[in-house]
């Protein structure tokens, strides 16, 4: 049976058989891309972009921008999926439209992509559109900003499959296979954990919400309801937490007893944060509804950067578009510690206000720099000591990304060289 | 315009607790968050900006904590150990950036 994904439409991998990719992939003009890029070829390649098959033309580019949808008119989409090139590496490489390239990412051969149109488009009314600004200090615009003048539609083909890396390697799991892995498990419904972080109780709480109010109405006698953790990995910059850190503490929670094989899962995507706000809500549920999940959990201020958005606009936007979204939103409060009920509670329920300890990301991290071990109803022994070790191991020191971090870390995935 | 007071967080474990108790200055711990205990040191303004300068990785967070963070770990427990010697919450960062 076919697996449907956003939009309605099948999910299908465009990856080449290994004798199939040597021969279509011969001859062809190289043309390097870098790792937005390359993230973005594993994401159409794998489905998780599903029902893109490539990088958008123009009139993909347009609906999306005047309209937050793809050509068709009906498929929401909220960001847009674009390859760039100047018009010096145009003529280098000879790019024409109906020609067929090889891309490499590190010198080796990745996919073949299939060029459909070489357009210009407005950047400014692209930032407009997805931002909602068109400051050049939105990290967004800034990244929207450095797309070279034109822009190249086609479909792409994978014709070498990524190698990840270890620690990595057991939490890439594509949309088909997580389907999989989600019916061997019994789950009918799973909710979405979108994360960058290192969990404290903060954020296991709003696990915890999230799972009940996907819940709902099913039957308990046996576990049928389970939480995604789907960690966001790509561009880091200094001071975030290490993307080691980030993937095995969260899987950690399940490890250590917290969640259990029967509720939690711990996987990743790859990708470039735009820190669009409510459209990167939306994008994040095109991505989760592709990977097989009914819910998706939106706590205040989703993928939101500076003063851009009000802490609800992402909330406002799904509730616009749901009738033409299959996932189902949970909307949650913030979770904090009140010394008074002597718990991690959530701001909805508890009535001490005055006496309240909010979880603060800085503080967190504060408390983490000195490597002195919060108390568990803060943050799990288990997941500290994860976080120390990962330090060393990975983090050349540091739990918190660093110049020499940057510099020498192992990539989270490689491309294999192949001969073509 | 009077002179502005700043921050610094010293997480409080039971090896610096037992430093503070030997130094008489237990009681100048505060808790935060789920009991745990952190004592606080104070930047005045020309002390905060020739910390932030020092250290480029540290922010003032005006927004949340309104406190000095991400100071590297060997930096606080320099000025922990200032602390301990000056008796001070107040003299403690004068008397790091003294040494630098
Ligand atoms: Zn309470």
């Amino acid at each position: 049976m076919a697996e449907l994904g956003h939009g309605g439409k099948k999910i299908v991998e465009r990856i080449m058989s290994a004798s199939e990719a040597k021969k279509k992939a011969k001859g062809l003009t190289q043309i390097p891309v870098r790792g937005q890029i390359a993230k973005e070829i594993i994401n159409i390649a794998y489905g998780f972009f599903t029902p893109l098959q490539g990088f958008m033309g123009k009139k993909d580019l347009d609906a999306v921008v005047k309209r937050m949808k793809l050509a068709d008119g009906k498929t929401i989409w909220s960001i847009p999926i674009l390859f760039d090139m100047s018009e010096a590496e145009i003529e280098k490489y000879g790019v024409k439209a109906g020609q067929t390239v090889l891309l490499t990412f590190e010198g080796n051969p990745m996919a073949t992509f299939k060029v459909d149109e070489i357009y210009a488009y407005d950047k400014a009314k692209i930032c407009k559109s997805v931002y909602g600004t068109d400051e050049d200090k939105h990290p967004g615009c800034a990244r929207t900003y450095q797309y070279k003048d034109k822009f190249v539609g086609g479909k792409i083909m994978l014709v070498n499959k990524p190698k990840i890396n270890p620690p990595y390697e057991p939490y890439f799991i594509p949309p088909l296979e997580m389907r999989k892995k989600f019916k061997q498990k019994g789950w009918q419904r799973v909710v979405a954990h979108q994360t960058r972080n290192v969990p404290h109780t903060g954020h296991e709480w709003l696990m915890k919400g999230a799972w009940l109010q996907a819940y709902g109405e099913l039957p308990i006698e046996k576990p049928i309801v389970g939480v995604l953790v789907n960690a966001i990995i790509g561009d880091k910059r200094k001071g975030d937490y290490i993307d080691e850190a980030i993937i095995l503490t969260q899987d950690e929670l399940r490890k250590s007893g917290y969640f259990g094989d029967h509720n939690h899962l711990t996987s990743l995507t790859f990708w470039d944060m735009r820190y669009a706000g409510p459209k990167e809500a939306i994008f994040h549920a095109m991505l989760r509804t592709n990977l097989g999940l009914s819910h998706h959990m939106y706590g205040r201020d989703h993928a939101g950067v500076g003063t851009y958005y009000d802490a609800y606009d992402a909330h406002h936007l799904f509730l616009k578009v749901q009738k033409d979204l299959k996932i189902k939103p949970t909307f949650s409060m913030n979770w904090l510690y009140c010394p008074h009920c002597g718990e991690v509670t959530n701001e909805g329920l508890c009535s001490h206000k005055p006496e309240w300890q909010k979880f603060s990301g800085t503080l967190i991290r504060s408390i983490v720099q000195d490597g002195v071990k919060p108390p568990r109803l803060i943050f799990r022994p288990e997941v500290f000591d994860l976080v120390m070790e990962s330090a060393e191991k990975y983090g050349f020191g540091s739990p918190f990304v660093t110049d020499e971090y940057l510099e020498k870390r192992t990539p989270v995935f490689s491309i294999p060289p192949m001969k073509v | 315009m009077s002179e502005g007071k700043y921050p610094i967080n010293l997480w409080v474990n039971d090896d610096r607790y037992d430093k503070l108790k030997n130094a008489g200055l237990a009681d100048m711990c505060k808790e935060m968050l789920a009991g745990l205990k952190v004592i606080q040191v104070y930047a005045n303004d020309a002390e905060k900006d020739q910390i932030l300068k020092l250290y480029p990785m540290a922010k003032f967070d005006s927004a949340t904590t309104k406190s000095i963070e991400l100071l590297p770990r060997e930096v606080k427990d320099k000025i922990f150990d200032k602390v301990i010697v000056q008796k001070s919450i107040d003299t403690a960062v004068g008397a790091f950036l003294a040494d630098h």
